[in-house]
């Protein structure tokens, strides 16, 4: 579903951050990449959304190359392409429910929309997202007095109402405590699994990747240091990528 | 030997902080001196004479005296004046809304085009603040003439200086995540703002807008002094006429708009927090 070839960034100022980078997500994948600090792992989502631009390489969805699209045909073909963020970013003034049908705004240009309406179709569908993730009971809840891991799956509901067949995550847990987080871990797997979505999380969190993980990716530098099934992948091997960090 | 070392650097030392001493106390001397010294001047300037208050304090009791009681049957009389200036609040708070929130959008460092528009939004901003509401009250009227509308005007311009500069830093404070969320859902700019920044922001914008009405309710009663209409206007003739019980009813009705304003802008306010 998700296809990156040879994906590689150089910033303007000489630094490379990512290099000949290569990994596929199929549908109802889990895969997780680890990685130290500064290893590349936000860049390479941020490359994948096209918040930066990659100086080469290609970014399939599906049969669509991200790279070769700008303006109005981008914002289209990312659609496809949803995301969620160690912080949930909701607007918590709004209630749950208008924060969850706000995902769905991309595909609505109604004048509805422009005067702070929200599709009624969407805001049904949205009330199923949240139940989804377990949260039906607060939808006319304002945002704002949700706790951390609510507030997070409040967020996945919000994705999920975007309707996408990639689904990526950003340290979806790094805020939560190891509850929440072991909630919000469980819930990515069961929606790769049941919605056939193609879900790549980045983690700091090596105990998770282990217990939740189809795949996982390791980073070191700006390059792929193993991709292998979980469980394949040696604890030592995980441990080179942190080593290496501080050296 | 470490001694004998130290002894003239240690005299040294000594010597500089009873310099340091004398000099810090000159200072202070000739700072009280210079406080003082304003202080008279200000007495001579503004030609203070406080025998000539001993003086006069029968005249103002008089005044008082004639004050009282306050001419109620006039009250009909004061409803349409008052309703004047409570309106020309009203509209110019609302002009300088309508003026500040795109000027407050490019004077926004997150918001704004370019440098060029964020500099000239924060010189107009600057600018409105800076020329007091009378002189723009002058300037309009010499546009279209004496009455409620060029007062309306008035404090509409001048109330995009503070509206403004508040509103951008409202703008420039707020939640970037949810935005920066909503434009990777695929939305467009303009529902990305509709639904993004508007229901972050809008509280805060209608509370500063409702404690600029508050000031506004005031600067309209002054305004009509100098011939905007109004409750002013009224006052002014009545004291003209020496009908001090007019007078006295008329600062009775400002009296309780002014609180009115004020209690109303803060409990709207504290709703909206």
């Amino acid at each position: 579903m998700l296809r990156v070839r040879d994906l590689s960034l150089r910033y303007p100022t000489g630094k490379v951050a990512l290099t000949d980078f290569s990994l596929s997500v199929e549908p109802g994948e889990l895969v997780v990449v680890l990685g130290g600090n500064g290893s590349g792992k936000t860049t390479l989502l941020r490359c994948i959304t096209r918040t930066l631009k990659p100086t080469a390489g290609g970014i399939w969805l599906g049969d669509t190359n991200l790279c070769g699209l700008e303006g109005e045909k981008l914002r289209r073909a990312r659609l496809e392409l949803a995301m969620v963020w160690q912080s949930a970013s909701l607007v918590r003034r709004s209630s749950v429910l208008t924060n969850v049908a706000s995902g769905a705004l991309g595909r609505h240009s109604t004048l509805r929309t422009v005067f702070a309406g929200l599709p009624p179709a969407e805001l049904a569908s949205a009330r199923g997202h949240l139940a989804e993730v377990g949260l039906a009971d607060l939808a006319e809840q304002r945002a704002g007095t949700l706790s951390g891991g609510q507030a997070q799956r409040v967020a996945i509901a919000r994705a999920l109402a975007q309707r996408p067949r990639v689904l990526l995550a950003d340290e979806p847990v790094a805020s939560l405590d190891p509850e929440a987080a072991e909630e919000i871990m469980r819930l990515l797997q069961r929606l790769a699994r049941s919605e056939r979505l193609a879900v790549l999380c980045v983690l700091h969190q090596v105990e998770l990747a282990y217990a939740y993980a189809d795949r996982v990716i390791g980073i070191r530098g700006g390059r792929i240091a193993f991709d292998l099934p979980r469980s394949q992948v040696s604890r030592e091997e995980v441990h080179r990528l942190y080593i290496h960090e501080a050296a | 030997m470490s001694l004998d070392l130290a002894g003239p650097g240690m005299k040294a030392a000594v010597g500089a902080g009873a310099w340091r001493r004398a000099l810090t106390t000159a200072i202070h001397c000739l700072l009280a001196l210079l406080a003082i010294a304003i202080v008279v001047q200000t007495l001579i300037v503004v030609e203070a004479r406080p025998q000539d208050l001993i003086t006069g304090v029968h005249g103002m009791a008089d005044i008082i005296r004639r004050a009282i009681p306050p001419d109620f049957s006039k009250l009909p009389a004061a409803f349409w004046p008052t309703l004047q200036t409570v309106d020309i609040a009203l509209f110019g708070t609302m002009v300088g809304i309508i003026i500040a929130i795109p000027l407050a959008l490019l004077a926004a460092t997150n918001m704004t085009p370019s440098r060029y528009a964020y500099y000239a939004a924060r010189a107009i901003i600057g600018f409105t603040r800076a020329v007091p509401d009378l002189v723009w009250a002058l300037f309009f009227v010499t546009a279209v003439g004496l009455g409620p509308f060029p007062g309306g005007l008035a404090l509409g311009v001048h109330s995009v200086g503070m509206l403004g500069r508040l509103f951008a830093e409202t703008i420039e404070q707020m939640d970037m995540a949810p935005i920066n969320a909503l434009e990777l859902t695929g939305a467009r700019r303009i529902q990305v703002f509709v639904h993004g920044i508007i229901p972050g922001i809008l509280p805060s914008l209608l509370g500063i807008s409702l404690y600029r009405l508050d000031e506004n309710i005031r600067s309209s009663l002054v305004l009509g002094f100098v011939g905007a209409g109004g409750i002013g206007f009224q006052l002014l003739t009545a004291m003209n006429l020496f009908q001090y019980q007019e007078v006295s009813l008329l600062l009775i009705i400002i009296f309780v708009i002014v609180i009115a304003a004020e209690r109303v802008s803060a409990a709207l306010r504290a709703r909206l927090a």
